[in-house]
């Protein structure tokens, strides 16, 4: 009985607190309140300002609007960035970089390549009152405090880099890029020398012909590359021999809706508190190409530097956005190309300048390894073609390029991206059926004036 | 209009099935593979053939489309003779008749 009544008593016993304890527990729990009650407002405040309200993504998805990239259907591997490879480009030397006066266009303006093409190239853009039309749209936004600016000196709260990533793809996607890439940025991504004047005032007509062009020294360096595409227009692409009047506007359709969607992100990513800088057709500080293999968006093809995208091939036209914003680049991506030009030659084959060469293996150019394409050629042509204005027959050829969005064509294009032999037989397939070089009429829409096509030189 | 070929597609195809399926009583089992193996390969070229054919007269590419009805729809007709040769729909009754003479 006794022991049954101790027992009984035990638990009470572990329960008892000496006055003591109990003041000091008081006393704490009664500091902690007061803390609490202080810290509290600043807590909520805090909250107000840093809850962005993002709700977070699943992990490795692409973006939210896109939580899978589409690649139409190729069967795609990632490859490397590092001192040897740009993906799926050799570097096999020291990349320099290239002043802008130097590039095809720069060579014809300055009349390096024929008094014909310098006088073409002064009036390319105002020939077809479609592309003068586009070409004054980008006009107002190609100025310097346009495409850059100072970021906002207080750092807005962003989530993590890999979730910020997916956002700023979607936001690419929300003003209507077709595709959207992030890449580390190349050291050799940056022209050199920008020139002035810049190439938007003499394709504006806004420059007198024989103007000298002076370098600009560019010095920005900026971690990451944020490349946007939009596609050229398929049908219109149908209906055009490719150095047709609407030639042109192709190009300067994309252009316009690039530049707009670089120097909208640019402006939004410096109103977060980070560097921003837009790279658009009005005024490049960056070289597209290596940005474009470094954001994952495609390879080098037989063209010289045009880079394919395994979905829309290089019938699209891009801006980027170079930026110090944290982010988490993609990796550069290989699905074929390489293979696949080596044996198709269709571009070299229609090419109205013979611009685009017949060599089965790359050369060495500039440290890396490309096809031994000539850029003036090709440069001259586009200039001083008085059939139209531009070209882009290479595109339109092009097996990666030429198509809609079909079955049939995502297993054509998973068959060429697997190698040289299915890729002869996606070439073969491709000419049986007579893609690419077909003019589908009833898509001709656009308006021609051949005799303003015609230039004094 | 894709999903009414993929429903007509799909209709026929079971509505074939049951067509055949009486007249399947091969009695080597090699047969009866074959006529089941054409059945299915042919009811493939034949709507994939449809659909490629569809798509592409929509978007206007003539090459393919011709080209597509000729190399689909060729096929698409050799199986059916073999398929129908296998089934007995055809070539059975010039047997029969020399059958009949010789008796």
């Amino acid at each position: 009985m006794a022991d049954s009544l101790k027992n009984k008593n035990t638990p009470e016993e572990k329960l008892q607190v000496s006055r003591r304890g109990f003041l000091k527990t008081g006393a704490a729990a009664a500091a902690m309140g007061v803390l609490g009650a202080i810290k509290a407002p600043s807590k909520v405040a805090e909250a107000a300002v840093s809850n962005y309200e993002y709700i977070t993504p699943k992990k490795g998805q692409w973006s939210k609007l896109r939580p899978v990239p589409n690649y139409g259907g190729a069967s795609v591997s990632y490859a490397e960035h590092n001192d040897q490879w740009l993906g799926t480009s050799e570097i096999v030397g020291t990349v320099k970089k290239f002043k802008e006066k130097e590039m095809g266009f720069a060579l014809v303006a300055q009349g390096l390549l024929g008094p014909k093409a310098q006088a073409g190239f002064y009036t390319i853009g105002i020939r077809h009152p479609l592309s003068d039309a586009l070409g004054w749209a980008i006009s107002p936004i190609f100025g310097e405090n346009i495409v850059d600016g100072q970021p906002k000196p207080e750092k807005l709260p962003i989530p993590d880099p890999e979730q910020m990533s997916m956002h700023i793809k979607d936001v690419a996607y929300y003003l209507r890029a077709d595709e959207v890439g992030i890449g580390k940025m190349p050291e050799y991504g940056y022209y050199s020398d920008k020139m002035n004047p810049p190439m938007m005032g003499i394709i504006g007509g806004m420059v007198p012909r024989g103007t000298p062009l002076q370098d600009v020294p560019f010095t920005e360096k900026m971690p990451y590359v944020i490349v946007v595409a939009v596609e050229q227009h398929l049908e219109t692409y149908l209906a055009s021999t490719g150095y047709d009047g609407i030639s042109d506007s192709q190009s300067f359709r994309c252009y316009h809706a690039t530049a707009n969607i670089s120097i909208i992100m640019a402006k939004y990513i410096r109103e977060l508190g980070y560097h921003a800088r837009a790279h658009h057709f009005g005024n490049y500080g960056a070289v597209m190409a290596p940005c474009l293999i470094a954001a994952g968006m495609g390879e080098l093809t037989r063209t010289g530097d045009c880079v394919a995208h395994p979905r829309m091939g290089f019938r699209n036209k891009v801006a980027a956005i170079t930026t110090d914003l944290p982010l988490v680049p993609d990796k550069p991506i290989d699905f074929g190309m390489a293979d696949f030009c080596r044996v198709c030659n269709k571009c070299s084959d229609n090419c109205p300048s013979q611009a685009i060469t017949r060599d089965r293996d790359m050369v060495e150019y500039n440290g890396y390894l490309r096809w031994n394409s000539d850029f003036k050629k090709c440069a001259q042509f586009r200039a001083s073609n008085d059939q139209g204005v531009s070209c882009g027959v290479c595109i339109k050829v092009c097996p990666w390029s030429s198509k809609e969005s079909s079955w049939f064509h995502e297993a054509g294009i998973w068959i060429g991206s697997k190698g040289e032999t299915a890729s002869s037989l996606l070439k073969g397939i491709d000419d049986m059926f007579g893609y690419g070089t077909e003019i589908v009429d009833k898509y001709k829409w656009w308006l021609e004036w051949p005799e303003l096509y015609k230039f004094e030189y | 209009m894709s999903t009414v070929l993929i429903f007509l597609a799909g209709i026929l195809f079971l509505a074939g099935i049951l067509f055949i399926k009486p007249r399947v009583k091969k009695d080597v089992m090699w047969k009866n593979v074959l006529v089941w193996a054409l059945y299915v390969v042919g009811s493939a070229v034949l709507w994939m053939g449809i659909s490629f054919v569809y798509i592409n007269a929509t978007v206007g590419h003539a090459k393919a489309t011709s080209t597509a009805i000729f190399l689909f729809g060729g096929i698409a007709v050799v199986i059916a003779v073999i398929l129908a040769r296998l089934l007995g729909f055809i070539g059975t009754k010039k047997v029969k008749d020399n059958e009949s003479l010789s008796a």
